[in-house]
């Protein structure tokens, strides 16, 4: 119990929010009026996790997704019962924030090379299966079209050279491991998602997501892994920025702030050393 | 907490309380539907996007339909309705188009267009999809048009719930229309310093960062001033709060609560069990 009630500090509950406002403002806004294939709905959420812990990391996800589906005047949509999903993602956060994930580790020289090397092929690693799916290269299944496979090849490069790009310029291998949180965060909350979206809305979201649904179902998917296939290619993307996200939040807070939080002490570094 | 607890807090004194609070804490919400206890229309909502998401077919979705739009009639809401069912229109329009012609193994072609056959699976499953999502957002309108916040958080907090977890839903939902309007504030004062925020897309996603920038931390910064604001105020006692608002329960409801709510649980469970195969 007291693991639990120290994740809950007054500070916390104060923070907690504050990180849903977060959440549901920016969310709405990259969703709904600028449109774009990612979601951008979790940093509030990931931000408490890797602050208080995992359970407060679960709460403020579950929270946001109920919060906005029922408040009165801000409610609507079909966000609710992805709050599975977003408690998830919470508590996965509290796990990174209690091995210190998101903690600064400055380098140099080849080490940080070889960071920015790893960074980069674990992107490709993760990229390969899923473009190798089926569903895009066998051309028995149907008539995939070729520009959605480009544009994930594209995607992909992007990514692994940006991850690989922030590690070398800020000259920190915390982007390492906050690369590889945010991907594997991203593949757990697909693989939660894809039911949820197959159950209550016939596997679409009425988002910019929709055309990739459409284009995997065309290639002959079944409802469940066109959802999957969705979610494994929109997720892992936007985890690992909204990851980045936080870290640079995180990295722009005074030390003085931080260390007041529970998990705090993990993410300041000693600056004696 | 009240000023003056008399001479022993444990003994509950009804009378005085009336007398001494205004009128506006003490002012219950009336007419129809609306007089409910507001825990009984949350687990009324809360039961019906269970069944409309959980019974498969027609059953669960139309007749969440039906009873959901008996009650916004009788509590007088039905108009604004309409706000809740057009701000589904996005995704019903995905959910008829993807199902109606993508949905996968379905043979029996009724038309085409192009390339793409529509099947009668897939518009049945479009259909039955298309109910359950407006079954459950007029659930979600309901119980938001008929609740106020502070009514269903002050009903809670009286039933035993934390005041942290109150406090977390009542904040949130104050600081989102906040940080809407800051928000509006801050492009307002980057546009005075020459940032273009309308226009492509690739113009607008370089707005994002000085919005959501100073938006964040700013926000971030409040969070040590309100602990202390809170801290200076006893949040932390360990003592319950004295409720001032008392919103009316009955034991009926109290019933209709536990029938409701559970009997949601097993429509579902017999519907995924398939005993009782329903169209």
């Amino acid at each position: 119990m007291a693991w639990l009630s120290r994740q809950f500090s007054t500070r916390v509950i104060v923070l907690i929010p504050i990180a849903i406002a977060i959440n549901i403002v920016l969310g709405y806004t990259v969703q709904t009026i600028l449109k774009l294939p990612i979601y951008l709905d979790s940093i509030g959420t990931i931000l408490v996790g890797v602050l208080a812990g995992p359970i407060a990391g679960a709460l403020t996800g579950i929270l946001s997704n109920l919060i906005w589906q029922y408040a009165p005047g801000i409610g609507g949509g079909t966000i609710g019962p992805f709050a599975i999903t977003a408690g998830v993602i919470g508590l996965l956060a509290g796990i990174w924030g209690q091995l210190a994930v998101y903690r600064s580790r400055p380098a140099s020289g080849t080490q940080l090379l070889l960071a920015a090397l790893a960074a980069a092929v674990i992107v490709v690693v993760v990229a390969i299966p899923i473009l190798n799916n089926p569903a895009y290269t066998d051309p028995n299944i149907g008539g995939y079209p070729s520009w959605v496979y480009t544009a994930a090849v594209v995607i992909a490069a992007i990514v692994a050279v940006v991850v690989a790009g922030f590690i070398y310029i800020r000259r920190d291998l915390a982007g390492l491991w906050v690369a590889v949180a945010g991907v594997v965060t991203g593949i757990i909350a697909a693989f939660v998602s894809a039911p949820i979206s197959a159950i209550a809305f016939g596997g679409v979201t009425g988002g910019g997501t929709d055309l990739l649904v459409a284009a995997l179902r065309q290639g002959g998917s079944d409802v469940l892994h066109a959802s999957l296939g969705q979610g494994l290619f929109s997720d892992p993307i936007d985890k690992t920025i909204t990851s980045f996200v936080v870290f640079m939040i995180l990295s722009g807070l005074s030390g003085r702030l931080l260390a007041r939080f529970p998990l705090g002490e993990r993410l300041v570094r000693d600056r004696a050393a | 907490m009240r000023p003056d607890p008399g001479p022993d807090p444990s003994v509950a004194i009804p009378e005085p309380r009336a007398a001494v609070l205004p009128a506006y804490v003490l002012r219950v919400p009336t007419g129809p539907y609306r007089a409910l206890n507001p825990l009984t229309k949350f687990v009324i909502a809360i039961a019906s996007a269970v069944v409309a998401f959980g019974v498969r077919g027609w059953t669960g979705p139309l007749s969440v339909l039906v009873l959901t739009a008996a009650i916004a009639v009788v509590a007088g809401v039905s108009r604004s309705l309409r706000r809740f069912v057009l701000a589904t229109i996005p995704i019903v329009a995905s959910i008829l188009l993807v199902n109606a012609f993508l949905y996968p193994g379905a043979t029996d072609v009724l038309f085409r267009v192009g390339p793409f056959a529509a099947t009668g699976t897939g518009v049945t499953v479009a259909l039955q999809a298309v109910l359950r999502v407006i079954a459950f957002a007029l659930s979600v309108a309901v119980f938001s048009l008929t609740t106020a916040t502070d009514d269903f958080l002050a009903d809670l907090e009286g039933r035993g719930t934390g005041r942290r977890l109150t406090f977390v839903i009542g904040s949130a939902i104050r600081t989102i229309p906040t940080m809407g309007s800051r928000a509006v504030e801050i492009i307002e004062a980057q546009r005075a310093r020459g940032l273009d925020t309308e226009g492509s897309i690739r113009r607008r996603l370089r707005g994002i960062v000085p919005l959501a920038g100073p938006m964040v931390f700013g926000s971030l910064g409040e969070v040590e001033e309100r602990t202390i604001a809170l801290e200076a105020r006893a949040f932390s006692a360990p003592v319950r709060r004295t409720a001032m608002r008392v919103l009316p329960d009955s034991s009926t409801q109290r019933a209709l609560r536990w029938v409701v709510g559970l009997g949601s649980l097993v429509a579902v469970a017999v519907s995924v069990a398939g005993r009782f195969p329903l169209p």
